[in-house]
């Protein structure tokens, strides 16, 4: 069985106090505690400070471009679907960048696990503005303050079809477990959007920021009821922070729908070989 | 007998396509060879449609300017084509709809009557028009009516019924009123069975033989019939077809299933490849194989979609940031695009690297003819190489970018137990790390370049010459679909007794800088032909061997060659 060191890569290179410390070591354990090993797991990983994980754990690995994680995800599971995915990428890659993806990715529902690293800005790039910033959000590429309202991931899962739909905080490791774990049993498209503070750049989204404004669902909030889901995920605008299991339900994956995967996985599958049968259909 | 071209046009959305691909067919079935094209324009109604079928017992491999039979279903056909007919081209309408002046052999055949007498519907006048000009080939309805009923079986016996009576109908109608107008030129011969491909079709049944397990695209003119036909095989090959959000989606979708281990390609025009760019350089760095289809239309941005232009081999030669390696092959006609799609495959595994495959819209969607035979062959002949793909590890820590002698790295399938391994966009360490220390980095860049030279050494093809470049006056230079127009070049000016060759290039990038410059000799009269403006493959040629091809035929409204326009050049 896998212990937490077989899928410690080099040593992290993320700011001393930084969340991603935090998310990566819930994800191992996470990993761990769900009996995987390293070769049982496919990473995606956007390019970023949360994207760089890539090197500091030990998995089948695709360090990607900017915003590109989610096709690429799609492009494993269609090839291998019995193979667990995972796209760890950062708010801005996600939301930004790769907003179409995401968007559509939800809507296929795809068996992913996708794992936003949610610090409303641009770290890695020394802290512009997100689109999970808050309207009036000033840094150095909107010293004025951004124009638009911050855009809000949950409702946009929520609409788009995604099945599963949580948010944790980097504050709170166990939580984090606790979710990772619900989202990996899970099948179909999952999002965890991970609120955590930069604190480097961030003055405004601090630990003392979400510990006043984030709060646990409680034990009988139903995940199953979509108009409470959007209920809750609205809080956002409010900038009051539900953590927990938002909203899940149970719906065929799209590669449970590809007649084509019904028996093997696309590359376990046996070439065809039959070409007369496509050749007649030129003569 | 000499290349024979029957025309028809009318109004988009009326079934010209269709009735002209079954005339292709019909013909090929009767022992002929047929090269076809369709002219469309970007809309789906109201628009000029026509189609071109040439046809001879030889060989054909391009279009031709005068127009022996016109079918005009309005009078627009007329108008616009009548500056290539002669004195002895038939004209095929019906006086109904309008009739002209004009020294042709009028073929008045009453369609809107025998439509309206039989309760026919508009889209039925081809079929009287096909029966006509069969009767006119001194052709039968043989393979006719066997198409109508595979083609509108499933449509029910009452359409069949009507189509056939239709078919007959126009048939008839010239068997008795213009008998005198009727030429021997469909009687039935031997021959081998032959395939009516498109390059589009040659394309997706190569990616079928070659055993790629995923297409991805978004539909764009003049790809777009390749994920058509994909599509509809996956329930029969296995394939799948996925038609992603948008061309960026496309391609990072293809990166992540090669990266998973299976065949992969994807395919495009001109702005979805522009928007495909980066991905392609993150499989040069991540060392990701992968087959890009890419079929040329005139740009620039939307240019003009439906018809034809070469003029992205620059854009795709150079496409993406940074410096890495890919390969680029141009095949001439449908038979090399069987070819070459397959070797695309391989290529992209053994060099675990983007390979591109250039067409253009010619190529795409004119159809060829293919013995059945020699598609056999090259399916018995082809073997599918993944290169140095492993889905083991043997003793010691797998790297995944191992410096090696050839450059090539082995490439381990993720899932492989007791394994993992990063394959990474970042410059990176053996192992696949980021880094940004100097030596490796060095390293990984002589690494990556050397699978090229190890590429030229063993995988590199030299042009093909048709003809004696020797014995030759003049020697024309070219890639792609303008092959087959300067095949008909070479073959009219050899009834005039004057030698000519075709040196055409397959691999066009990279080249192999020695061995080319040996066909090109001084004193002798080259012509680059090339169906752009810019003459985008003479420069590739100076910059990458230092030829210089000075006398040039380029073409760039949109129009593919035809053979009389090179030969009048040449005077």
């Amino acid at each position: 069985m896998a212990t937490i060191q077989d899928f410690n890569g080099v040593n992290p290179t993320w700011c001393s106090g930084c969340g991603n410390h935090g998310i990566g070591i819930a994800l191992k354990l996470a990993l761990t505690q769900m009996n995987l090993d390293p070769s049982q797991i496919a990473m995606v990983f956007g390019i970023g400070c949360s994207g760089n994980m890539a090197d500091f754990i030990n998995v089948y690995a695709l360090h990607s471009l900017h915003g590109r994680a989610i096709p690429n995800a799609i492009g494993i599971k269609l090839a291998n679907h019995k193979l667990p995915v995972f796209v760890i990428a950062g708010d801005g890659d996600t939301y930004g960048e790769g907003g179409n993806h995401f968007l559509h990715a939800c809507r296929g529902n795809h068996d992913i696990k996708l794992i936003t690293h949610c610090n409303s800005l641009y770290g890695l790039t020394t802290g512009q503005t997100a689109p999970t910033s808050q309207k009036g959000f000033r840094s150095k590429s909107t010293p004025e303050g951004s124009v638009e309202i911050a855009l809000n991931p949950l409702i946009i899962a929520l609409y788009s079809g995604a099945t599963f739909i949580a948010q944790a905080y980097a504050g709170d490791t166990p939580q984090i477990i606790e979710i990772l774990k619900k989202g990996i049993e899970h099948k179909g498209f999952v999002l965890i959007n991970i609120l955590q503070p930069c604190v480097t750049f961030n003055k405004i989204n601090t630990y003392q920021y979400y510990k006043d404004k984030v709060y646990k669902l409680p034990a009988d909030y139903d995940k199953t009821n979509f108009d409470e889901a959007i209920k809750k995920a609205n809080e956002l605008s409010a900038e009051r922070y539900p953590l927990g299991v938002i909203y899940e339900t149970n719906k065929p994956t799209f590669t449970d729908q590809l007649s084509q995967l019904q028996e093997k996985a696309l590359i376990d599958k046996e070439r065809f070989t039959d070409f007369s049968d496509l050749i007649k259909e030129f003569i | 007998m000499s290349k024979y071209l029957w025309k028809i046009g009318g109004e988009a959305g009326f079934g010209i396509m269709t009735t002209g691909h079954t005339l292709s067919k019909i013909i090929c079935r009767r022992g002929y060879h047929v090269y076809d094209w369709a002219q469309y324009p970007s809309l789906i109604r109201g628009g000029h449609n026509t189609y071109d079928v040439v046809f001879s017992d030889e060989t054909v491999t391009g279009l031709k300017w005068l127009i022996d039979c016109l079918v005009c279903l309005n009078k627009e056909t007329f108008d616009l084509h009548k500056s290539r007919l002669s004195s002895e081209s038939l004209v095929v309408y019906d006086k109904d709809d309008f009739d002209f002046d004009g020294n042709h052999i009028k073929i008045n055949i009453p369609i809107n009557k025998i439509l309206k007498d039989l309760n026919g519907e508009m889209i039925m006048r081809n079929t009287i028009a096909l029966g006509a000009s069969l009767a006119l080939m001194g052709g039968d309805l043989i393979e006719f009516n066997d198409m109508i009923k595979t083609q509108f079986g499933r449509k029910g016996e009452k359409v069949v019924e009507s189509n056939l009576r239709f078919a007959l109908e126009g048939f008839t109608f010239v068997k008795k009123n213009y008998a005198d107008k009727i030429k021997p030129l469909l009687e039935c011969k031997e021959c081998d069975k032959k395939l009516v491909l498109s390059g589009n079709e040659a394309f997706s049944l190569g990616s079928i033989i070659a055993d790629c397990r995923l297409y991805a695209a978004y539909p764009m003119t003049p790809a777009t019939s390749v994920q058509t036909v994909l599509s509809s095989w996956q329930k029969k090959t296995g394939i799948i077809s996925r038609h992603a959000e948008d061309e960026i989606a496309v391609i990072n979708t293809a990166i992540g299933s090669a990266f998973a281990g299976a065949r992969s390609s994807v395919g495009t025009s001109g702005g979805g490849f522009a928007l495909m760019v980066e991905a392609i350089s993150f499989a040069g760095a991540a060392e990701i194989p992968l087959v890009i289809f890419l079929s040329q239309r005139p740009g620039p941005a939307t240019g003009i979609p439906t018809w034809t232009e070469q003029g992205d081999l620059l854009f795709a030669v150079h496409a993406g940031h940074g410096e890495f390696q890919k390969i680029v092959l141009s095949p001439g006609d449908v038979e090399e695009m069987v070819e070459l799609t397959l070797e695309a495959y391989n290529l992209a595994d053994v060099y675990q690297l983007p390979v591109i495959i250039m067409s253009d819209m010619l190529l795409s969607e004119a159809h060829q003819c293919l013995k059945e035979n020699r598609m056999d062959e090259m399916i018995k002949t082809y073997s599918v190489n993944k290169g140095k793909t492993i889905d083991t590890v043997s003793q010691g820590k797998y790297l995944r970018y191992k410096d090696t002698e050839d450059g090539i790295s082995p490439k381990l399938i993720p899932g492989t137990k007791d394994s993992y391994y990063l394959a990474n966009s970042y410059e990176h360490d053996e192992l696949g790390r980021s880094t940004e220390d100097s030596n490796v980095r060095i390293k990984q860049v002589n690494k990556r370049a050397r699978k090229i030279s190890t590429y030229l050494k063993n995988d590199f093809a030299l042009p093909k010459i048709y003809g004696d470049i020797n014995t030759s006056e003049i020697v024309f230079v070219s890639w792609g679909s303008p092959k087959g127009a300067i095949l008909e070049v070479i073959k009219e000016m050899k009834k005039k007794d004057i030698n000519s060759a075709l040196i055409h290039f397959t691999h066009i990038y990279p080249l192999a800088k020695e061995e080319i410059k040996k066909l090109f000799v001084s004193g002798k009269r080259y012509i680059l032909v090339e169906n752009n403006s810019e003459a985008q493959f003479g420069k590739l040629l100076l910059a990458e061997t230092g030829i210089e091809i000075k006398e040039k035929i380029l073409k760039y409204d949109g129009r593919p060659f035809w053979p009389e326009e090179i030969l009048e050049k040449l005077t």
